[in-house]
């Protein structure tokens, strides 16, 4: 779809000529004139102007009546005036109208000294009031939801978070209550405002009206400083302006960049921050006693893993999360590929990709950006829900769709929360993504043969994939591929690299793919090369190395497992035998900011490592944008930087002679090893970023062209009820560790379809369990050993939806209290308790109406009991539903016993 | 003369049997063998304008419409909710196949395919009279291939500003919209949309007829043809009389509805509604021909054509308070002149009438009302404004002799502005405290 075109105009503002891009709104316009117009309820991030504050009024020529500049588009030759006695006597009579109900409590407000209601006020309102009655009064403030406090009586109803829910988020949770002067701002029924990005319209409010509970009454605009950063909690990476008092981070604020994150930022983002200040931080070095973890120095941790590393003589893995930067990647890579001679490097909870798939999919040629979702012919969904593996890419595909009328077609095991936006959606068995992409290949191909067979084995229908194959082959050629690296299995990579290539996708602008990898800077750890079977800048390696994925292979091979940011136990697949993998290695070095359960359990020698607002580094987001992580705060305790720990170790485990003196110095060292970096700086990096397929060094990254391969029919997906899993933004340690997240972490839920349930007699919100079955000659994915699937059951809820397939189970992973990585087969048992629990839901099925909310900060004892603690609460699983099922929700909700057919 | 008016109370005119032996339906059918542009000449020929209270002319509106064969919508506009104002309530519920008849002709001029009735919620029994004509009509085949529904409205002034009406019947809160784009290139549902009063598209069929040239020869030259105008208040015979247009204000508030009770003096008249400025009952006034021009350049409007007369018995003060307090509780909220506007100028007039203001506190007034006449997002907030602001300006004495009054029989302390247990609004709270 063509990008809007600017073609610039002359127009007249207070008798100068200014030029400015045609059809943009007036405010914006007299922007190049440098005249600011005043505006509350403009904000071109919302969308459409909606004119209710008539705080712009501006005089034009030719027009009797004054008009709003924030809805008058600039033409070439129109005269506008802004500083005359009329428009200033409108302005001042505006500010006056806001101010009159408005408690002018600036003294004890957050909002003030950034409010632009007191800018304004200053600058264009009357300085005095004629308003002497009483001011209207509500209660306050109440808690809009756990995270945002509402006072009703600041608000001057811009309605910028109205639409913020309503055309944003498209959560349609806010709307507006009452007429006239009674109106104030509510959700429909009074129940809490929780989704996934409701923290934005704290940042929207251009008043004291909403305003986040972490912030609240704990610093002045004069007290704090902001730092910019980026977010490393999930590949999305969006950019971020911490807000510092005190060496404390006390909020986080979008850094707008139109190519990341368009100004927005989920709440995991937002509040997650409260991590760093946690009683959970490690801030000092451990070392495993007689008594177990014990506090040491520095010198007798580096010693320890020092003389751990001289032991192991290359019999060491690593794997890393990913807050880890580039260059803690770069440097421990080079640490055990040229130091020790170890190959065993695992970023990824996924198995890794061969290296000629890896660098296939890498092309520079065939790579979209996030700002092509928004102008995309057709997006394709892979088997991934964007709402979970980066997160803000959510937002930006329904802007594309609701403003410039992308086509949406998402192909996924589980429902996602797109689906009510798509054009077309398609489900497959769970973990048959591969079966999926060589029936649509074979579909694009006119391969009858195996466009049934592999659509079969894929657990879907022949039909339904012709659909989506000319959906994709007719709607214009910019097609953007959205998928995540977690069910790309090599094959599927293979598939999805003939569908790119057979719909002409490489070398066309706006299209491409856009993979969203397993964590964080996932993309930035394999470019740094960290990879079992690449080097640095997909460099071919002599021996690939063990991956993630042949665990107990790893446990009998190494004697050192070096753990950078990881938290194995929890991230990935097979528990079990990472647990053993932990037990056996003589010796398990971690990295890590807070105290997770494989640190506790199985660490040897612990580091502390720094949280994101404490970084140095550069991160590489996955459409190829190197972007900056700058330190907003200081070290707390003894932590020192990732880097300087890894030049370290590499010092004393002999070899290396380099010393770095500075983080700075360590990119240098990465630029220079990475031959697609070579020639870029930090300061050309900058603050906003710089995708390296833009810069000359591109060259140096050059794979050829993918020609298309003959594709297999995969086996068929088994049948019996087949597992699947999936991964809530909110499953996180980052969301644990955070106080004021508790309401948001995510509960053990068992999702089953409507008809299966029925099948099975199982009711909605009854407890159900799951297990695996070992049957004979199907061992899951590592060898069969006692314990494996039978010895593991997963309890929990179950929630009968009816956008789930029959013959597809689902369960959350990454839950501390019902690890689904326990599970390790395709095929499960799902058996019915006959107890009743509570289901979660975003709304908390034991939320009443009408009780006021409280002017106190939720103290510990109410977090437990009343807010958060136990009772489950999945903001984005519940969103998930209530958009997604929307149509069949009296089904499963209203009334679960219909569902449950002939429950015993 | 009686157009609309004739035989209207005609009994069963209601039904489809006696209307169509009076010839309904008939123009209808001509309508529709006519090319749409035809019939769109005729009604452009007649030079009606709108009934509804902005007066534009309906042919005019009608010619913006785009070409193409993407949706149209005809919205008929039977949220009649203007204080004074009950003339369509007595044509639709006397006549609705004329209504009916009406629409056919207009959408089919158009090219609308599809076609809304939003009446007013509270006009129930109406609806049900409607409702059962256009069943009947559509059972006749008089309907054809036009999508046409009845809407009920729930009770709100706004949704008879068109946009916020366009709003409302799409399921949305009836908030009004920013102008423009105007309803004829982006309304219903983004497409273009023709949105006329019950008693303009009435007028179709008889203009038909008629021929609109023949049509345009009754009235003035610029508001041609009759007008069916709703009196009220203090007058003998309150109800709707149609009249040409022109005819002097003065015969049809004493002719027709026969003045004010005997002994009393018409101290003020709203010409045209209660959003239009109020006239004082001289002579000069009560001479004006009531037409769109006439009363414009008197200072008021003719609005919905709805006279309200106020005569010497009723204090001026209770006649501002009760206007202003009708618009305050229905302002939607969304602009902010008239959200707080409202809201400010009732409770001023509430201070002035427990005798806590000062003559100054009506210069604030008025001045609030210049705030915000011109200023909001739709004509609310200066429906409010102009005639609160036409009192202060031809009754100051009175409200200045009543704050004077006041003082001088008030045998209690005034508890001053800031006196007195604050109104609290209790929303409905949020409910995270039950959450466990």
């Amino acid at each position: 779809m063509p990008r809007p075109e600017v073609k610039l105009v002359t127009f007249s503002l207070d008798g100068r000529e200014v030029t400015a891009p045609e059809n943009a709104m007036l405010v914006d316009g007299a922007k190049y004139g440098d005249m600011n117009i005043p505006v509350f309820c403009y904000e071109p991030k919302l969308g459409a102007p909606v004119g209710a504050c008539r705080m712009c009024l501006v005089e034009i020529e030719g027009i009797p009546k004054l008009q709003t500049a924030c809805s008058t588009p600039v033409k070439d030759g129109m005269v506008v005036h802004t500083q005359t006695d009329r428009v200033h006597e409108a302005q001042r009579a505006i500010v006056e109208f806001l101010l009159i109900n408005h408690p002018l409590d600036c003294p004890v407000c957050d909002k003030g000294g950034e409010c632009p209601l007191q800018d304004i006020t200053y600058g264009w309102g009357p300085g005095t009031t004629r308003f002497i009655e009483p001011k209207r009064h509500f209660r306050k403030p109440l808690e809009l939801s756990p995270l945002i406090a509402i006072d009703r009586e600041r608000c001057i109803m811009c309605y910028r978070c109205v639409r913020f829910s309503q055309e944003i988020a498209e959560d349609y949770q806010l709307v507006i209550q009452e007429r006239g002067a009674n109106s104030y701002i509510s959700t429909f029924d009074g129940r809490p405002y929780v989704a996934p990005f409701s923290g934005n319209i704290t940042e929207l409010c251009p008043v004291g009206a909403l305003t986040s509970s972490t912030y609240r009454f704990r610093a002045r605009p004069w007290d704090i400083e902001g730092s910019g950063s980026v977010c490393t909690l999930c590949p999305a990476q969006c950019n971020v302006e911490l807000t510092v008092r005190d060496d404390r981070v006390m909020r986080v604020l979008a850094r707008d960049h139109d190519g990341v994150d368009d100004g927005w930022l989920c709440d995991k983002g937002r509040y997650a921050f409260q991590y760093t200040h946690v009683d959970e931080r490690i801030t000092q070095p451990l070392v495993r006693g007689s008594g177990g973890l014990q506090p040491s120095s520095w010198e007798q941790a580096l010693h320890a893993a020092a003389g751990a590393l001289e032991l192991a003589a290359g019999k060491i893995a690593a794997v890393a999360g990913g807050e880890t930067t580039n260059e803690e990647a770069f440097l421990a890579q080079r640490l055990l590929r040229d130091q020790l001679g170890s190959n065993h490097l695992c970023a990824s909870p996924a198995a890794e990709l061969p290296a000629r798939l890896a660098r296939a999919l890498a092309a520079p040629r065939l790579q979209a950006t996030v700002a092509d979702l928004e102008f995309a012919d057709t997006i394709l969904i892979l088997d991934c829900d964007p709402v979970d593996e980066a997160t803000i890419w959510d937002l930006r595909i329904r802007k594309g769709v609701r403003r410039n009328h992308v086509k949406l077609a998402i192909a996924s095991a589980r429902p996602t929360a797109l689906d009510p936006n798509a054009a077309v959606t398609l489900r497959h068995a769970p973990g048959q993504l591969e079966g999926l992409l060589v029936s649509l290949d074979a579909a694009l191909t006119g391969d009858e043969g195996n466009l049934s067979g592999a659509s079969t084995a894929a657990g879907t229908k022949a039909a339904e994939v012709r659909a989506l194959a000319s959906l994709l082959s007719g709607g214009g050629g910019e097609v953007v591929i959205v998928a995540s690296e977690r069910s790309l299995t090599p094959a599927a990579a293979a598939a999805l690299l003939n569908m790119a290539s057979r719909l002409g996708l490489s070398g066309r602008d706006g299209a491409g793919l856009l993979l969203a990898p397993t964590s964080g800077n996932g993309r930035g750890l394999r470019e740094a090369g960290f990879a079992s079977g690449m080097g640095p800048g997909y460099a071919p390696v002599d021996q690939a190395g063990l991956g993630g994925m042949v665990v107990a292979e790893l446990a009998a091979t190494v004697s050192v497992l070096y753990l950078l940011h990881a938290d194995v136990l929890r991230t990935h697949p097979d528990r079990d035998a990472w647990a053993e993998a932990l037990r056996t290695v003589p010796t398990v070095i971690a990295h890590e900011s807070v105290m997770t359960d494989t640190v506790r359990e199985y660490a040897d020698v612990v580091f502390p490592a720094e949280a994101y607002p404490e970084k140095e580094g550069t991160v590489v987001h996955p459409d190829g944008r190197l972007q900056r992580l700058r330190p907003a705060i200081g070290r707390p305790g003894a932590v020192r930087a990732g880097w300087w720990v890894i030049a370290e170790l590499s010092a004393r485990a002999g070899a290396s002679d380099e010393r770095f003196a500075a983080a700075s110095e360590v990119s240098d060292a990465l630029f220079a090893a990475v031959p697609h970096f070579r020639g870029l700086t930090l300061d050309a990096i900058g603050g906003r970023g710089l995708r390296w397929q833009e810069t000359d060094a591109a060259a140096a990254f050059d794979p050829p062209a993918w020609e298309p391969v003959r594709l297999s029919v995969p086996d068929a997906a088994p049948g019996g009820l087949r597992l699947g899993t999936f991964r809530t933004l909110w499953a996180s340690k980052e969301v644990d560790m955070s106080p004021i997240l508790r309401f948001a972490r995510p509960a053990p839920l068992i999702e089953l379809s409507a008809v299966d349930a029925a099948r099975l007699g199982i009711a909605h919100g009854e407890e159900v369990e799951v297990a695996c079955p070992v049957r004979p000659g199907e061992a899951g994915h590592g060898p069969a050993r006692p314990g494996n699937g039978d010895g593991h059951r997963l309890r929990g809820p179950a929630v009968v939806r009816a956008a789930v397939p029959p013959g597809s189970v689902f369960v959350p992973e990454g839950i501390r209290a019902a690890p689904a990585n326990l599970l390790t087969g395709t095929v499960v048992e799902v058996r019915g308790l006959h107890t009743r629990v509570e289901v979660p839901s975003v709304l908390g099925v034991t939320a009443a109406q009408g009780i006021e909310g409280r002017s106190q900060q939720p103290t510990e004892s109410d977090a437990v009991g009343g807010i958060g603690g136990d009772a489950p609460l999945a903001p984005q699983e519940g969103s998930g539903d209530q958009t997604a099922d929307a149509p069949s929700a009296s089904d499963e909700d209203s009334d679960p016993d219909t569902a449950t057919g002939g429950a015993a | 003369m009686e157009l609309l008016f004739k035989d209207i109370d005609a009994p069963g005119l209601n039904t489809l049997r006696v209307y169509e032996q009076r010839g309904g339906y008939e123009m209808s059918r001509r309508a529709l063998d006519m090319h749409p542009a035809t019939a769109l000449e005729e009604l452009q020929a007649s030079g009606v304008r709108g009934r509804g209270g902005a007066g534009f002319a309906m042919g005019k509106k009608a010619s913006f419409l785009p070409q193409g064969d993407m949706d149209k919508y005809l919205v008929c506009n039977a949220d009649e909710s203007e204080p004074g104002t009950f003339k369509d309530r007595e044509l639709m519920q006397k006549n609705p196949h004329l209504l009916i008849e009406g629409v056919l002709i207009s959408a089919h001029a158009v090219g609308a395919n599809k076609a809304f009735i939003y009446i007013r919620g509270e006009y129930d029994y109406v609806a049900d009279i409607l409702e059962a004509a256009l069943a009947e009509a559509k059972a006749a085949g008089h309907v054809g291939a036009l999508d046409l529904w009845c809407h009920r409205g729930a009770g709100a002034y706004i949704c008879g500003e068109e946009t916020a009406l366009l709003d409302s019947l799409e399921g949305k809160r009836g908030n009004p919209r920013l102008k423009p784009p105007f309803p004829a290139v982006q309304g219903l549902y983004q497409g273009p949309t023709l949105i006329n009063n019950v008693e303009t598209l009435m007028n179709a069929p008889i203009i038909l007829r008629m021929g609109g040239a023949e049509y345009a020869k009754i009235g003035t030259e610029t508001s041609t043809g009759t007008k069916v105008v709703s009196v009220s208040g203090c007058v003998q015979r309150p109800g709707n009389y149609e009249v040409v247009l022109g005819t002097p204000t003065r015969e049809i508030i004493f002719d027709l509805a026969g003045g004010p009770p005997e002994g009393r003096s018409i101290k003020c008249f709203f010409p045209g509604g209660s959003s239009s400025p109020v006239l004082p009952g001289t002579d000069e006034n009560l001479d004006l021909p009531y037409d769109f021009d006439a009363l414009q350049k008197a200072g008021t409007m003719l609005g919905s054509g709805a006279i309200i007369v106020v005569d010497d018995s009723v204090p001026i003060l209770d006649v501002c308070m009760k206007t202003a307090k009708f618009y305050r509780h229905e302002s939607c909220g969304k602009c902010t002149p008239c959200r707080e506007g409202t809201n400010w100028t009732v409770k001023m007039l509430e201070r002035i009438e427990r005798g806590e203001a000062t003559p100054m506190d009506l210069d604030i007034m008025s001045s609030i009302c210049d705030n915000i006449i011109g200023n909001c997002l739709c004509v609310l907030g200066d429906a409010m404004a102009m005639p609160v602001s036409s009192m202060i300006k031809h009754f100051r004495k009175e409200f200045e002799a009543h704050m004077e009054h006041m003082q001088l029989t008030s045998t209690e302390m005034s508890r001053g502005p800031h006196a007195g247990p604050y109104d609290v609004l209790e929303p409905i709270g949020v409910a995270t405290a039950a959450l466990g």
